[in-house]
């Protein structure tokens, strides 16, 4: 199990927007992240990549206990996240929003350089190395996010919404990146809404509502489970 | 099939001659021109203004380390200065030490009060931090005043002219200009060599979104605190050369705020963050000032200032991005028509 | 010794009044614009040469010249804001740092071409005058200064929380978004509060010149306390200001008499450990990320 998360909580203010949330993730396969808005996905993934430290609780990457440390130090140790809304950085070319990634890896600016190029021929950006991240289109500045962190070469990378704002083609090519990512070794977390999508490409789903685990199993499983579909009625959720 | 080839070989030749970076032969073009300029004219006024400008230029440059690439603004630079100037100074006037040493026994003291200043200073975001910098300068001016028994306090220290190599006093301003020359070269290289390494880009990551560029593992607080040391380190140098040079130093003039700011605006006008603006804003700025302080003498005292200030306020208005990046932006456009005539021409081809 | 020590409390407090007005604006303009005027001290300086010249060519009485001085500075405020503060609210905090450097720079120089650097004072039959209250000496003209400070401060209270157009300030130095969903129209408020800011500062510059001297680099001198009184206060906490006004007065008034030489350090030493232990300062909560409290 290469991600083991015991008992996390994490309260705001009054407000407990995680309780005790406990799961394992095994190497190279794919976790999706589900359940209605607000629920706690985003605050989980910023606990396990060292955003906010839990209250109570513990991570566990590769064994060791890491909810102590800081978040640059764990993509350090092999486990990277994207935004839920796209940071590029804005002023700079994508090339070098990459680099900026691939240079944790790399020894001197040549290799970094090569290694973006890789990684931005692996979600499909090749041709577009200088333009500025600015101007680029919403299904692009998601690629870029994906080039970006898988820059750092991962182990562990988690996906917040990466498909949010795809039109039907897009999507279709996005699912294609994260199955190749799994392909290559990397483990994955994925939070997304759009659930035939996530429901075909992961092997096991968890779901959280009102910040505790309230299903976890593989796909077939968790859609026929009776409180999964009770926390969604009423939600719209998409059928892509 | 075979014009896909020659497409991709022609993009491939374009990666390799772009590599030999522009920004050496435009270097090497300046190393050419500013020597023959010192060896040529004897006018001690130009010389004068040359070598304030390297001077400006690589002071600023050294600023622009961390107020441009690392997008910390501090305004309290004088402190380095200052204490480059006084540390060298005083070495060689109760110890005979050579100002070259005491020069970098300067920079290592600036270097570890940056350390002390900087750490905990990095948490205060925007204009906080520049606050702070400013009351640093502040309180080392006061203490350079009060230590009357070191420093002779607001009498200021004279450099004593005993012209020799090791002891960096020269006869002839041209020495001096070729001193101030390499320095500014020195700047220019170290700046180079920041922008295209890990820690350029990630100071730029920083500057950009820190949240980002620590989920990229980048140890922000790390990077800010390299860039102020170097910055510091290099500012100290400034401080000796301006002792060595101007002869005389006193706490206001060296601690001074306005000097901190000029710095800073210098490279603003040139163009924050980038290895040439601070050097153009130099060759813009000195000039104007120098000459307006010449010409004008007592009765209009403080109009380059009035210059500089107004010319500051334009730039952040309408050119924020400074002299430089706008240049680059217009050169940008011309080459690129190059290229896609290139590709065209291969696709053109059987 | 008691004695002693109470006068200089009590002068201590009376300047302190002083430093609270001229910080008052400072930290209302951050407040609402998250904007550090670095020229604040300029219009300081502005403020004390208009009350010296109406007095040195109309006889006029600085203190009826309050009333003029405080106009015209309230409308340098909106100029100012206009034409510099304005264009850069949108670019990066570094570009609203040095519009702000730049006009200081600029007023300053200014100052010093036209009017010289020779220091000029108002002296009229009353500003050396003394009060004997019980065993306290008081100066008259900074009692005054004290009085008129307290006044407008609790007028300015008055206004923030009880008038319409005071509320809808703070609701945009609280929550730009919000306010701007209920009606308000942010360009305005921030313009007219850019005005009241500097129109305080025109109300300390005139009780000031029969304090003190004016010189073109005046305003460094006291916009350096300004800064230590507002970041003790709490950036954009007008009670904070006014309290750390009084006691920065006290801190500077005890150090002089304790430790005369080192009085300039004392404050800029309580400035950096505010800065560094609690940046938010005794009050502030408005700003605290921009502070790097995350």
């Amino acid at each position: 199990m290469i991600l083991k998360v015991e008992g996390v909580t994490k309260t705001f203010g009054g407000l407990a927007a995680l309780k005790g949330v406990s799961f394992e993730v095994a190497e190279g396969t794919i976790l999706g992240l589900i359940g209605p808005n607000g629920a706690g996905k985003t605050t989980l993934f910023n606990v396990i990549s060292g955003f906010y430290g839990p209250d109570k609780g513990d991570v566990l990457f590769a064994g060791e206990p890491v909810s102590y440390l800081k978040a640059y130090e764990i993509c350090h140790r092999g486990l990277t996240r994207t935004f839920q809304v796209a940071k590029p950085f804005g002023n700079l070319t994508v090339i070098q929003n990459v680099m900026v990634g691939s240079f944790l890896r790399a020894s001197n600016p040549g290799q970094a350089r090569a290694q973006a190029m890789e990684a931005m021929e692996f979600v499909g950006l090749a041709g577009q190395e200088d333009k500025v991240a600015r101007s680029l289109t919403i299904s692009d500045r998601k690629r870029l996010e994906v080039a970006r962190a898988l820059a750092t070469r991962p182990r562990v990378l988690l996906l917040d919404e990466v498909m949010a704002g795809l039109n039907p083609t897009e999507l279709v090519e996005m699912l294609d990146i994260i199955k190749r990512i799994r392909q290559s070794g990397v483990t994955l977390i994925v939070i997304e809404h759009i659930m035939a999508a996530i429901m075909n490409v992961s092997e096991q789903i968890l779901v959280l509502h009102h910040g505790e685990k309230i299903a976890e199993g593989p796909p077939q499983e968790v859609a026929r489970d009776k409180r999964v579909i009770e926390a969604y009625l009423g939600e719209e959720y998409l059928l892509a | 099939m075979i014009a896909k080839e020659r497409e991709i070989l022609g993009e491939r030749l374009e990666g390799k001659r772009a590599r030999i970076d522009p920004s050496l032969y435009v270097l090497a073009a300046l190393i050419v021109v500013a020597a023959a300029f010192t060896l040529v004219v004897k006018d001690k006024f130009y010389l004068h203004v040359l070598i304030m400008i390297m001077f400006y230029a690589a002071a600023s440059s050294a600023w622009n380390i961390i107020g441009g690439f690392g997008g910390q603004l501090s305004l309290g630079h004088a402190a380095f200065y200052g204490i480059g100037a006084y540390t060298s100074t005083l070495l060689f006037i109760n110890f005979g030490i050579s100002p070259w040493i005491g020069m970098l026994a300067g920079g290592a003291i600036s270097v570890i009060i940056a350390a002390i200043i900087g750490y905990p200073s990095f948490r205060l975001r925007g204009p906080f931090f520049t606050l702070v910098t400013i009351a640093f300068a502040v309180v080392l001016r006061i203490l350079a005043v009060s230590a009357q028994d070191i420093t002779k306090g607001s009498i200021g220290l004279s450099v004593p002219f005993r012209p020799s190599p090791q002891n960096f006093i020269f006869r002839d301003l041209s020495t001096y200009a070729l001193v101030a020359l390499g320095f500014m070269v020195i700047m220019i290289l170290v700046s180079m060599w920041i922008e295209r390494s890990r820690v350029g880009y990630y100071l730029a990551a920083v500057r950009e979104d820190e949240d980002a560029a620590q989920a990229l593992g980048v140890n922000t607080t790390r990077y800010k605190l390299i860039a102020l040391l170097v910055s510091a380190f290099f500012t100290s140098l400034a401080g000796t050369f301006y002792a060595q040079y101007i002869a005389y130093i006193e706490p206001y003039g060296v601690f001074a705020l306005d000097f901190s700011v000029l710095l800073a605006m210098i490279a603003i006008i040139g163009g924050m963050g980038t290895v040439w603006g601070p050097v153009a804003g130099a060759f813009i700025v000195t000039p104007l000032g120098e000459f307006l302080r010449a010409n004008l003498g007592g009765g209009l005292q403080g109009l380059d200032l009035v210059v500089y200030g107004t010319v500051l306020i334009l730039m952040v208005i309408l050119l924020p991005g400074g002299v430089v990046p706008s240049i680059a932006e217009r050169l940008k456009r011309g080459p690129k028509r190059k290229t896609a005539g290139a590709t065209a021409a291969a696709k053109e081809a059987p | 010794m008691a004695a002693v020590l109470a006068q200089v409390a009590v002068s201590g407090l009376l300047l302190g009044g002083v430093y609270a007005l001229i910080s008052i604006g400072l930290t209302l303009i951050f407040g609402v614009m998250r904007v550090v005027n670095f020229a604040h001290g300029e219009f300081l300086m502005i403020a004390m040469y208009a009350t010296f010249w109406l007095f040195q060519l109309y006889g006029l009485d600085p203190y009826v010249s309050i009333f003029i001085v405080t106009a015209l500075l309230f409308l340098a405020g909106l100029l100012t804001q206009a034409t510099i503060v304005r264009p850069v609210l949108r670019g990066s905090p570094a570009m609203q740092i040095f519009a702000t450097v730049g006009l200081s720079i600029v007023l300053q120089n200014a100052a010093l071409i036209v009017w010289k650097g020779d220091y000029r004072s108002v002296d009229t039959a009353y500003s050396r005058a003394v009060l004997s209250i019980g065993p306290l000496q008081v100066g008259v003209s900074r009692l005054t200064a004290f009085v008129v400070a307290l006044a407008i401060t609790i007028a300015l209270f008055y206004f923030l929380k009880k008038t319409y157009l005071g509320k809808a300030i703070r609701c945009v130095a609280q929550d730009k978004t919000a306010a701007l969903l209920m009606g308000v129209n942010i360009s305005r408020i921030n313009l007219i509060t850019f005005g009241i800011g500097t129109a305080l500062v025109g109300v300390a510059g005139a009780v000031l010149m029969p304090i003190y001297p004016v010189f073109p680099t005046v305003g460094t001198y006291f916009v350096l306390i300004a800064f230590v009184v507002v970041v003790l206060g709490g950036m954009g906490n007008v009670t904070g200001a006014f309290l750390g006004g009084l006691i920065i007065g006290l801190v500077e008034a005890f150090s002089g008499f304790y430790v005369p030489a080192l009085k300039e350090a004392i404050y800029f030493v309580v400035f950096i450990l505010v800065l560094l232990i609690r940046p938010t300062g005794l009050f502030g909560v408005v700003g605290a990320e921009e502070v790097g409290l995350k």
